[in-house]
């Protein structure tokens, strides 16, 4: 007989892909439970546990390994360290496994490997690890506050600096922790489909429980069901999953009756489907993204809820398209960018961006902007949003398109409900954060073309 | 050490009823080091003699608590259930979900052929039954519940024989070692 698949042995494999092969964790973890779709629920559901835990709490994890450990944890073996940071996640977070099993099958795991003579040091630090762990002492939170929040919620310390010098230190401490809290998946009611009381008594009599959200009367968050493909105003293309903050964006557009929209970043064409809606079959949406594969997805939804006035299309957003030039009521920017308001839903993120990297991203959505600007007709209306936090891709990108293009930004308390107006929604732009507000991080922008 | 060839299915040896053990031999010993052989070089937990083309009745088993040697098995007592994917060295890079009893109670004779029994659960029970199977020509396939499913066999990653660079590799491995324990 030959051996069973040891699920430690995958989840060690997701987790050497994600973290020495910049490979990111929801495409790796998707395509390995698609492999092995043969295991156990419960297996299944132990690696996706063990590896977005371990993620989470990376940071954390390394540190309680460096009290125990001479060898700091960027000169051990890359397969030796996420082997003993898997463990000591299951230590730390996970009562159901028993810390012998844990200390056994990482030991073995070693072995198997071929780092026989490493079988020592994993069962060292592990032992060490599981009796002393509750004496483990963490930085202390008034003599080294950022190394305090840097470990106690696995940020790393250069973004934490550049938070907490823009948004203070109580603030940056509530963005970290709203990014390990759970949350109802939030779903926007398709209005041109569905009236929202006819959504919410479909929802209810599938027993799945539904709660208002508070910044707009047609967001709702739902819990207990298993599978939205399952749920019956899913599959009838009533609702769409959305984040509220990606809401935002089409409420801002505010488009009217028989507008021609233009979503240079579409997929995956939550934004574009909304505004199609909000101009009730009239008018026309084109999605357009620079990944085949992502417009083909967004084609398939877009069937789904059998929009007419939307049509999704390959098209790159840093290659002018002399076409479209002077022609849009509204060109939407959602550019792709560092994601730090998402942390939540794709947790190695905040390791993967680095100070370089963001310089980078500030280039292409600067790159973009300057090309879609064009797209927008005089008058018309320019929305550029992201999904992330911090100024330098936001308040900084918006400062020096104002300075090169011939756009003012326009107030956007008219769409937005009470609790989120401030000085900055009256001068034309907002920025969501997670652990401030009920939503992911966002920011929104809103400008008219002089 | 000394290989056998691991028969495939389709070999009709897979299909055949075993005779038993009547007396232990020079020939058997070796048969039973090089069945152990086999199955720790292809990476298995379990061989029975049929599937390196020997009709008797021989099991070898290692979950990874060390060898246990099953000559004559009759499996005594049986409780439970269990359903999970099984594999076979006989029918390399696939498995399928097979019902197995979580508990088993089996008497056998060890190498120098006195009667024990033992018991397994889990793995183990499910490794015993797999084996004791291949002595009446029972493939697990017979036993599979829906399709066959592919599994790659994935190589074994870094290790000692993948030609790390072997000193400095070494020196830094073991001084870790000394550190971890310290």
């Amino acid at each position: 007989m030959t051996k069973p698949v040891n699920i430690r042995e995958i989840a060690l494999g997701v987790m050497m892909e994600i973290t020495e092969e910049e490979a990111y964790s929801h495409v790796v973890l998707r395509e390995t439970l698609g492999k092995y779709q043969f295991l156990e629920k419960r297996d299944r559901a132990f690696i996706s546990r063990v590896v977005e835990g371990t993620l989470e709490h990376m940071i954390q994890l390394d540190y309680i390994i460096e009290q125990f450990s001479n060898v700091p944890v960027y000169n051990m073996k890359p397969l030796i360290r996420n082997l003993l940071r898997l463990s000591v996640y299951q230590l730390k977070y996970m009562d159901s496994v028993p810390d012998s099993a844990v200390c056994n099958e990482a030991v073995k795991l070693a072995q198997k490997k071929g780092f026989y003579n490493l079988k020592g040091f994993v069962n060292g630090v592990l032992r060490n690890t599981a009796r002393r762990l509750s004496q483990v002492r963490y930085p202390d939170a008034k003599q080294e506050p950022l190394h305090y929040l840097s470990v106690k919620y696995s940020f790393p310390i250069w973004m934490l600096n550049k938070w907490v010098s823009q948004f203070g230190y109580e603030v940056t401490e509530k963005i970290c922790r709203d990014s390990h809290m759970g949350r109802g998946t939030v779903v926007r009611c398709n209005l041109s489909r569905a009236s929202r009381e006819e959504i919410i008594q479909s929802l209810k009599m599938q027993g799945i429980t539904v709660k208002q959200h508070p910044y707009l009367d047609y967001a709702l968050e739902i819990s207990n069901y298993n599978y939205i493909g399952a749920v019956a105003a899913f599959r009838k293309g009533w609702i769409q999953v959305q984040d509220i903050s990606s809401m935002l964006v089409a409420e801002i557009a505010a488009p009217n009756w028989g507008d021609y929209c233009i979503d240079v970043c579409a997929a995956p064409g939550g934004k574009s489907l909304h505004i199609a809606d909000k101009l009730m079959g009239s008018g026309y949406v084109e999605a357009r993204d620079i990944s085949g594969r992502r417009v083909q997805m967004m084609q398939e939804t877009i069937e789904r809820t059998e929009a007419i006035n939307i049509r999704a299309m390959r098209m790159d957003a840093t290659v002018m398209d002399e076409e479209s030039r002077g022609k849009a009521d509204i060109v939407l920017a959602d550019v792709p960018c560092s994601g730090l308001g998402v942390l939540r839903k794709k947790q190695d993120i905040k390791y993967k961006m680095s100070e370089k990297q963001q310089q980078d991203i500030i280039r292409l959505q600067r790159q973009i902007l300057a090309v879609v600007q064009e797209y927008v007709r005089p008058g018309g209306t320019l929305i550029y949003s992201t999904c992330t936090i911090g100024a330098d891709e936001n308040q900084c990108n918006i400062k020096w398109f104002l300075e090169n293009y011939p756009f003012r930004l326009e107030s956007i308390d008219p769409y937005i409900c009470d609790d989120l107006k401030s000085r900055t929604t009256a001068g034309g732009y907002i920025q969501l954060l997670p652990g401030i507000h009920h939503s992911d991080g966002f920011f929104i922008a809103r400008l008219r073309r002089g | 050490m000394a290989l056998r060839q691991i028969r495939i299915m389709g070999d009709e040896k897979l299909t055949k009823v075993c005779r038993p053990v009547q007396m232990m031999t020079p020939r058997t010993k070796l048969l039973i080091r090089d069945m152990l052989d086999t199955m720790y070089d292809a990476n298995g937990v379990g061989l029975a003699a049929p599937q390196v083309g020997i009709l008797r009745r021989i099991v070898v088993i290692d979950i990874g608590d060390g060898p246990l040697v099953l000559i004559n098995p009759e499996i005594l007592e049986t409780s439970g259930e269990q359903t999970g994917q099984e594999g076979c060295l006989s029918l390399p890079g696939q498995a399928g979900m097979v019902t197995r009893p979580n508990y088993v109670k089996v008497k056998a004779l060890n190498e120098d052929m006195e009667e024990f029994v033992t018991e397994g659960e889990e793995l183990l029970a499910r490794a015993i039954c797999h084996e004791c199977d291949h002595l009446e020509g029972i493939m697990y396939v017979e036993k599979v519940e829906g399709d066959l499913f592919e599994v790659s066999d994935e190589p074994e990653e870094e290790g000692e024989e993948s030609g790390q660079s072997e000193e400095s590799g070494q020196s830094e491995e073991s001084e870790q070692s000394e550190q971890g324990e310290a």
